[in-house]
């Protein structure tokens, strides 16, 4: 998911960066003083988690959580990310400095677009239902993600058929992993602190 | 109770993780090396698998590109020397965003072509001990490459694992900037008020 540097054309990535810009700012705005440490908390564990390979399928995968960390965050999901894309560029050369924008609205957004089609349903009576919601999130979350890249690929150039078939071959493993992921994290949340998620 | 139980296995299993995953990194890396007049590259995603059919372009020092190439199954890709003098740039572009550079310096390809200009030799110069000289030069070179094989193919051994190492402190550290990243947001958030 990390798109390195030199292969974006400038538009795409002054595009991204401008968004992102943007999205921090309104997110920054919004942000309550008591909801930093959760947001920090959050930022640490996508960080960590890009380090996790799923071994199955034709590429490299790694882990990428942005559902959870969406339904969890809401729009300050956007700093979150964006502070950990930065150090994983910085101390592990994931990406790189100029297609940090791209990268982050590419993670950042499908975490907020799932936090506003889940938010309610995950936080709400029905167990059941909230633990078919957190699985679909975690799986939509990467899945358009993938997209996402997709996108930014073809708009560079790259022929669409060729880079879609070969993003969403390479992320089926993680999307089903990560749907489960998801119903884990939610299923102990609500039992084990309701009040993170306002249940 | 229960409580701790699941955070006690929430920590195990965390712990776990860190053990495993302090080798890989995700990205792609390219390594090349040369030997006689070949130029050997390899390809593979940082957590040891390989990049299967992915394009390598070559570049000289002036951003020329020389040749291209695809990757075999096992990652592998070879040219021959290119006759440039000069740095070459070799570029692998990996699909889905992921792209590496590797370069080799010009000393590094003329050492090992032989290509070393002959300095003329004014021992006692007689023509006959002229072709004798360039015979043991060659011998010379044949045993030590032969000789120093073990002992390239061990340096580049250890060049990758540098690569792609990820230790622990790196993660830790990163972790720890986190804190002090959002320590500094939640400063200037309590100002606002």
């Amino acid at each position: 998911m990390h798109i390195s540097e030199g292969i974006l054309s400038a538009p795409v990535l002054v595009m991204g960066a401008v968004l992102t810009a943007t999205a921090v700012g309104y997110s920054l705005k919004k942000m309550e003083h008591k909801e930093v440490p959760k947001v920090a908390i959050l930022s640490s564990v996508f960080f960590v988690a890009s380090l996790i390979h799923v071994p199955v399928g034709p590429s490299s995968v790694h882990l990428i959580l942005n559902g959870i960390i969406g339904v969890l965050l809401g729009w300050s999901a956007f700093p979150a990310i964006l502070v950990a894309l930065v150090l994983q560029g910085v101390l592990f050369q994931f990406g790189g400095v100029t297609t940090l924008g791209v990268n982050t609205l590419n993670m950042a957004l499908p975490a907020i677009i799932c936090f506003y089609l889940f938010d309610r349903g995950i936080k709400g009576e029905n167990n059941f239902i909230a633990l078919t919601l957190a699985f679909v999130c975690g799986f939509l979350a990467v899945l358009l993600s993938g997209i996402m890249v997709a996108v930014a690929l073809v708009l560079t150039g790259e022929p669409f058929v060729q880079v879609a078939k070969l993003v969403l071959i390479a992320h089926l493993p993680v999307m089903i992993l990560e749907g489960v992921l998801t119903v884990f994290c939610i299923g102990f949340l609500r039992k084990v602190r309701p009040e993170i998620l306002n249940v | 109770m229960k409580n701790k139980l699941y955070l006690i296995l929430i920590f195990i299993f965390l712990i776990i993780i860190m053990i495993n995953i302090l080798v890989f990194a995700h990205k792609v890396i390219i390594f090349a090396y040369v030997e006689g007049d070949i130029v050997y590259t390899e390809s593979y995603f940082s957590d040891g698998k390989k990049c299967i059919d992915s394009k390598i372009e070559v570049f000289d020092s002036q951003g020329n590109k020389l040749l291209e190439g695809i990757t075999d199954e096992n990652g592998e890709f070879s040219f021959k020397t290119p006759q440039e003098e000069g740095d070459l740039k070799i570029v692998l572009t990996a699909g889905m965003g992921h792209r590496a550079e590797y370069s080799i310096s010009a000393d590094e390809i003329r050492g090992s072509t032989g290509l070393i200009k002959e300095e003329p030799v004014s021992l006692i110069s007689p023509e006959t001990s002229l072709v004798d000289l360039k015979e043991i030069q060659s011998i010379i070179e044949g045993t030590l490459d032969e000789k120093l094989k073990p002992i390239m193919r061990e340096m580049i051994e250890i060049k990758k694992s540098q690569e792609d190492k990820i230790s622990p402190t790196e993660i830790i550290g990163g972790i720890g900037y986190i804190i002090g990243i959002f320590g500094i947001i939640a400063y200037f958030l309590s100002r606002k008020k």
